[in-house]
């Protein structure tokens, strides 16, 4: 068995099936989706007044959800469903068709239910999402680089915050299970795809529905509220805030279809062999990440249809003059809140928990300590939730218990740590780019944990919350781990999902820069938060002034950090050295396929035998 | 030479092989970064916050940053521990095209999973100790002094605080407290939420439409405070601030006379 000989074998081209499905496209999904849009809308028109902002409100978001319909239809996701309500289903052809079986690069643009196409387009949708996040960071900081620069006005400046904050939340969640968990995962676990491959296309182009809708925020006034959204400011806000609700209901149908899905595959389609302690630790994190996304985004849907019932059919949920509360808002938010945290967090420490063995040469250490850390976490992560509220007035008497929960997270936390370093410990840890995060994530996730427990603690959080200080904190846990766990996992798996080693000059100098920076950025940030810096605002006192340009240089460093990272993604994925078939060495499935991945994955189903950390020198 | 054998044969005590683990030279080299990296942590904990937190002007505030340098104290020796490992597999570390020969092959090490377990639950049990005294302390202080507190009513606005003082029948702009005398902060809002925030007192509270949210503290140095809102609410969150006096007694009483209220 070749390499050859794939490449033969996937690049045969069955005759397309002559039917509706090949026809369409992302093409034909933007033209139904913009008609589908464009009719709501002048029916709203003609139906409701727009002078009023409830009406206003109504047609925006009807016409909101209208695209999201419209595309999904155009695009074909609803053939197959329609196909069985007539009791009948798609032919194989058909089947193969939407496979992708060689159809070469037009398949990323359709309705691809090979979980290795979408793998990649969330690999490029993530991508996009964090640059254009990213861009918004880099605006947000120019601002703040002097007190009163006024670089942009104070509504462009929350617009920004917002947009920023739930660009790169969205981004975050999808980051490590959405291109590798969809990608790697199935091959990981020597399953032929997903459990449920339409579902799986679903997941994906409903998300990318949503984009446009974030995106057209901007032309609707924006997102003034943070990511946070609270009621009643976001009853207040203007257009813009409809299509946050839009997103965040889109989003969160995405991420539970991606999310049964994924435990599903895991559950149910592992080679044979792979007993629960063979499974690799990645895809375990992965499991208990989209799991724990289970339970908490329905909360965060719940939050938003009744901020969007408030908006465009007048009921009163969040309003206190008609005995609402705004913090049943907060509540429903946080319930999702802070367990999403630690679905952002997981992934990321299990990519590098993937990656310390095969770059150390040493077995993980403690698989159990690492599996019983992350069920800790999720288990304790939904009895946190109101630590985010010690301070809004509810109930203080509540706050000790939930300090107490709150502060027993640092011991799964711990297990995390002790798992890594027993693991390099006595290694000779070969110093290629996926290792140096698990490096990062170390220094990282230490300072995040260790602010994080300051602000569990009510009387400094009496202090510190809503200040700089909280931003820097979270920025550590959430990029300075999570992401770091996700860039590892990408110069780690790049080989085997575009066939080309990661260029490694321009990815040490990115990983450098952007760390470096890093550090600089969030360090400037704690000191503003430790000065009292309240955070999201868009002017400060020139008390703050020394911190904040420190903050702007570290941003800049970052955003060039990044941009290198980008080039080097782009280019390596163009030009970059062809990549052997396992070039790291590694003993997990996925290294023992060849690239271009067979359609199926495997010419005979695997058969696992150990677990994959069988390294070192003695294995007994 | 057969006593040598003899000894060696014999299979360690679980004590020898404590002390021989320490005398191994990776242990050892490790021992001395955590020492070194326990330090810096201590010292930045000392100098950092003290440096950059504004004046404390109420135990409330004290009470907030030394739980904050104290906790940085007492998590130096876990840093300092975590990053001298991380370190120290630098010393070790490989470059090249090809994988390193294999490295250590131990799967699991259970006294030193336990060992780890027991001491970060210590230090977290330490932390919540810490942390519901310093919180039960400071609630104790307010209900001590709820009878004699000095009742401010804060009103939060977009985009301005006003500060009412029903006792003294005051309403101002500008927040002024008599030093050394317990006052209860009676929080609202008349529109979105908002966050009492004044900084050098070290209290907190959210202002929401329609509920009063409650805030104590005793002023207890003379000078300015910042009064800020912690939580977005609008336009103009970045211009909602004021400042506020913490002024001698009779000071205070000037400026309520002044104000056209009555002194109690």
């Amino acid at each position: 068995m070749t390499t050859l000989d794939h490449a033969k074998v996937s690049e045969s081209r069955p005759n397309p099936p002559k039917s509706l499905i090949t026809k369409l496209n992302m093409g034909t999904g933007m033209i139904v989706g913009i008609v589908f849009a464009e009719v709501t809308y002048f029916w709203g028109k003609s139906m409701w007044d727009r002078q009023e902002a409830v009406m206003e409100n109504r047609i925006l978001t009807l016409s909101m959800f209208a695209w999201c319909i419209g595309f999904l239809i155009g695009i074909g996701a609803f053939i197959g469903p329609f196909r069985w309500l007539i009791g009948k289903d798609l032919t194989d052809e058909e089947q193969l068709f939407l496979a992708g079986k060689g159809q070469g690069v037009s398949r990323y643009f359709r309705y691809c239910t090979d979980h290795k196409v979408v793998g990649i387009q969330y690999l490029v949708g993530v991508m996009v999402m964090l640059g254009a996040g990213g861009t918004m960071a880099m605006m947000i900081r120019t601002n703040l680089i002097t007190p009163g620069s006024k670089w942009v006005n104070a509504e462009i400046y929350n617009s920004l915050v917002g947009l920023h904050g739930i660009t790169m939340i969205v981004a975050m969640i999808i980051v490590s299970t959405g291109p590798f968990g969809n990608f790697i995962l199935p091959i990981m676990i020597g399953a032929r795809d997903m459990a449920f491959p339409r579902l799986n296309a679903l997941s994906w182009w409903l998300l990318f529905t949503a984009i446009p809708v974030l995106c057209s925020a901007w032309f609707f006034g924006g997102i003034p509220t943070g990511w946070t959204a609270y009621a009643p400011l976001s009853v207040q806000a203007g257009a813009g805030m409809n299509a946050f609700i839009v997103t965040i209901i889109i989003f969160a149908i995405s991420s539970a279809i991606a999310g049964a899905n994924i435990t599903t595959t895991v559950v149910a389609m592992r080679a044979k062999g792979m007993k629960w302690n063979r499974v690799p630790i990645f895809v375990i994190g992965a499991t208990m990440s989209v799991a724990l996304a289970i339970p908490a985004f329905p909360s965060f849907m719940a939050s938003q249809m009744m901020a969007g019932f408030d908006r465009t059919i007048g009921t009163h949920f969040y309003d206190a003059e008609f005995g609402g509360s705004g913090w049943l808002y907060a509540h429903l938010f946080w319930i999702m809140g802070h367990p999403e945290v630690y679905v952002i967090l997981i992934p990321g420490v299990a990519i590098l928990m993937e990656i310390a063995p095969v770059f150390a040469r040493s077995p993980l250490f403690s698989y159990t300590t690492a599996v019983v850390g992350f069920a800790g976490i999720v288990g304790l992560s939904v009895l946190v939730w109101a630590h985010h509220m010690y301070i809004s007035g509810w109930m203080p008497s509540l706050n000790g218990p939930f300090m107490v929960t709150t502060e027993m997270i640092s011991i799964p936390t711990g297990l995390l740590f002790l798992v890594l370093l027993g693991t390099i410990w006595r290694g000779r840890p070969w110093m290629k780019l996926p290792m140096l995060g698990v490096y990062a994530l170390i220094w990282n996730f230490l300072i995040g944990g260790i602010t994080g427990i300051y602000l569990s603690d009510v009387p400094a959080d009496d202090y510190l919350h809503g200040s700089m200080f909280v931003t820097a904190h979270f920025h550590y846990t959430l990029m300075g781990a999570a992401l770091t766990g996700a860039i590892a996992g990408l110069a780690y798996w790049f080989p085997k999902m575009t066939g080309r080693m990661l260029d490694e000059r321009s990815g040490y100098i990115s990983f450098w820069t952007v760390q470096i920076g890093f550090q600089v950025l969030f360090l400037g940030m704690f000191a503003a938060g430790s000065q009292g810096q309240p955070r999201r605002v868009a002017d400060y006192e020139q008390a703050f002034a020394t911190s904040d340009l420190i903050s702007t240089i570290g941003a800049y460093l970052v955003g060039i950090g990044m941009i290198v990272l980008l080039y080097s993604v782009v280019h390596s994925w163009r030009k970059g050295k062809i990549a052997p078939m396992n070039p790291w060495g590694a003993k997990t499935l996925e290294w023992t396929v060849p690239y271009p991945i067979y359609l199926e994955n495997f010419h005979e189903a695997p058969v696992v035998t150990s677990d994959p950390y069988g390294y070192g020198r003695s294995e007994k | 030479m057969s006593d040598q054998h003899e000894v060696t044969d014999l299979a360690p005590t679980p004590g020898e092989r404590f002390r021989n683990a320490f005398n191994s030279r990776d242990v050892k080299i490790t021992m001395v970064f955590g020492v070194i990296i326990t330090a810096f942590f201590v010292l930045l904990g000392l100098w950092f916050y003290p440096k950059f937190m504004p004046e404390i002007m109420s135990e409330n505030m004290k009470r907030g940053k030394d739980v904050i340098v104290y906790f940085t104290v007492i998590s130096a020796p876990i840093a300092g521990l975590v990053i001298a490992v991380a370190l120290y597999t630098l010393l070790n570390r490989h470059h090249g095209e090809n994988p390193p020969e294999e490295g250590a092959s131990f799967r699991t090490h259970t006294p030193i999973v336990f060992a780890w377990t027991v001491v970060s639950a210590i230090f977290c049990i330490v932390a919540i100790v810490w942390g519901l005294t310093e919180m039960n302390v400071n609630s104790e202080d307010a209900t001590a002094n709820a009878k004699s507190a000095l009742v401010v009513e804060v009103t939060g606005s977009q985009w301005v605080w006003t500060f009412n003082y029903p006792e003294l029948g005051v309403q101002s702009e500008q927040l002024n407290l008599p030093l050394d005398r317990a006052v209860e902060f009676r929080v609202h809002s008349v529109d979105v939420n908002h966050s009492f925030w004044p900084v050098q007192l070290g209290v907190k509270v959210d202002a929401n439409d329609r509920v009063t949210t409650l805030a104590h503290t005793t002023p207890n140095v003379l000078g300015t405070i910042d009064i800020k809102c912690a939580e977005l609410c609008g336009l103009y969150h970045a211009y909602m601030e004021t400042q506020g006096k913490v002024m001698k007694e009779a000071d205070f009483n000037n400026w309520v006379t002044a104000q056209g209220g009555h002194v109690a």
